[in-house]
C-alpha cells in the first residue's frame, strides 16, 4: 500500500515537468501500466485484521470456548445493510468473504495477501459502517453478554485496527497514541459496545454481586453533543452503545452483563 | 517534525475528545417519586415540576432523562427516566448512591 502512494506522488511530482517536455519535443508510445485492484486508504486492512486474529489466539483464555468473528453494523443513518459483500483485494489476487444475514464474517489467514497488503473492502462507502469483533460464547443467554468476551473482543478490535472515531484528518495521530493496552485496560480507555437493541440500563452479576452501569457509562459517555456525534462510530447506534468495566479485574471474566432495553422485543407479548 | 507542529497537532486532537458529560439536576428522591409515574406523566409535567436537567434524544424520538437525589455521605442517586416519543414517560430506575 505505502508503494502505491509513494508511486502516486512521484508521478504527481513529475507531471508538470513531463507535459513541458511534451510540448517541445516528439515523445515514444506512452506505456500502460495496469492496475488490478484499486483500495480506498480508508479500507481495513487485512494484515492488521490477521494481528487481530493473532491476539484471539493469544488471549484466548478470556473466553475459551468462544470463536472469532467479525461483524459490520451502521454507521450513518441511510446505511443499507442488507446484501453487503466483502473481498479482501490484493495487488494481483482477490478472496470473497462470505457474509452471515447478521453481516457477520470470519477471515482466514493467506499468505500472499499478507505479503501484498491487502485490503478487506465491502461493496459500500467505507463511512457508512462499522467494524466490531465479535466474541460470543456459546451458553450465554439471550439479551446477555459475558464479560470475557467483552474483554476479548475489545484486545482483538484495537490491534485489528477497526475502531476510527476521531476525525479522519487526525485519525492517524490517533492510531500513533493510542495502545490496546490504554484502552482495553484503563477506566477511561471508553471503548464502545453496542448492545442488540436500545437499552435503558445496563447491570452486571457475579454470582450474588451486582451493580448497575451509571449513566455516564451508556449511551457513548452519556451523550454526545451534535457536532461530536459525526467523530462517534456510535453515530447510529447511540442507543445501543455502552461502556463496560472490562478493565476492573475485581468481576470475572464469566461476570454477565444484563440488559434491560427500552422497548420490548417485537412480536413479544404485552 | 518540528516541536511546534507536533504541539499544534496534539491541541487540535485534544479539541476532539469528549468533556465529562454534566450531571443531572439534583432533586430529593420522594418528590422525584411522587412526580414522574411511568405510562401517566408527560414529558411538560416533569419539566415543569422538576426543571430541566441532563437528557440525551435519540433518532428513534426516545428520550432519556437524567435526575439525581442527594443521599449521605456526599452521595448521589441516579434517577433516570424514559419518555417515549408521544412524550410520554415509559420507565424510570434508581441507581444506588455514589459518590459523583
Amino acid at each position: 500500500m505505502r508503494r502505491l502512494f509513494r508511486s502516486w506522488f512521484v508521478v504527481a511530482a513529475v507531471a508538470p515537468c513531463a507535459l513541458a517536455a511534451h510540448a517541445q519535443t516528439a515523445q515514444p508510445p506512452m506505456q500502460t501500466v495496469i492496475v488490478k485492484n484499486t483500495r480506498d486508504p480508508v479500507d481495513k486492512s487485512y494484515r492488521k485484521m490477521v494481528k487481530g486474529m493473532d491476539r484471539f489466539a493469544r488471549d484466548h483464555a478470556l473466553a475459551p470456548q468462544a470463536e472469532l468473528r467479525f461483524r459490520l453494523l451502521p454507521r450513518l443513518p441511510n446505511a443499507d445493510m442488507r446484501g453487503i459483500t466483502l473481498r479482501i483485494a490484493g495487488d494481483t489476487t482477490s478472496q470473497v468473504l462470505p457474509v452471515a444475514p447478521d453481516n457477520s464474517f470470519t477471515l482466514v489467514r493467506n499468505e500472499q495477501l499478507l505479503r501484498e497488503d491487502a485490503a478487506v473492502l465491502a461493496n459500500r462507502k467505507t463511512a457508512s459502517m462499522t467494524w466490531r469483533a465479535s466474541i460470543v460464547s456459546p451458553g450465554v443467554p439471550e439479551g446477555k453478554r459475558r464479560l470475557g468476551d467483552l474483554r476479548l473482543e475489545c484486545k482483538v478490535g484495537m490491534d485489528a485496527g477497526l475502531i476510527s472515531n476521531t476525525s479522519p484528518m487526525f485519525a492517524w495521530l490517533s492510531d500513533a497514541l493510542t495502545s490496546t493496552e490504554a484502552v482495553c485496560g484503563q477506566p477511561d480507555g471508553n471503548y464502545v459496545f453496542f448492545a442488540e437493541r436500545p437499552i435503558f440500563s445496563v447491570t452486571l452479576r457475579a454470582g450474588d454481586r451486582t451493580d448497575v452501569l451509571p449513566f455516564k457509562m451508556l449511551y457513548a459517555g452519556g451523550g454526545k453533543a451534535p457536532d461530536e456525534l459525526p467523530y462517534c462510530d456510535c453515530q447510529v447506534l447511540l442507543d445501543r452503545s455502552y461502556y463496560a468495566p472490562i478493565w476492573d479485574a475485581s468481576w470475572p471474566d464469566d461476570t454477565l452483563v444484563e440488559f434491560e432495553y427500552m422497548t420490548d422485543a417485537p412480536g413479544a407479548a404485552p | 517534525m518540528k516541536l511546534p507542529v507536533l504541539a499544534l497537532l496534539l491541541g487540535a486532537l485534544a479539541g476532539c475528545a469528549t468533556a465529562p458529560a454534566p450531571i443531572g439536576t439534583a432533586i430529593p428522591a420522594a418528590k422525584l417519586d411522587s412526580t414522574v409515574v411511568p405510562n401517566q406523566t408527560t414529558r411538560a409535567q416533569m419539566l415543569a415540576a422538576l426543571g430541566p436537567t441532563k437528557f440525551v434524544h435519540f433518532d428513534s424520538g426516545h428520550e432519556v432523562w437524567l435526575y439525581q437525589s442527594p443521599a449521605d455521605g456526599g452521595r448521589f442517586s441516579e434517577f433516570v427516566v424514559l419518555v417515549d416519543p408521544a412524550g410520554v414517560v415509559r420507565k424510570t430506575r434508581r441507581r444506588a448512591p455514589s459518590l459523583p
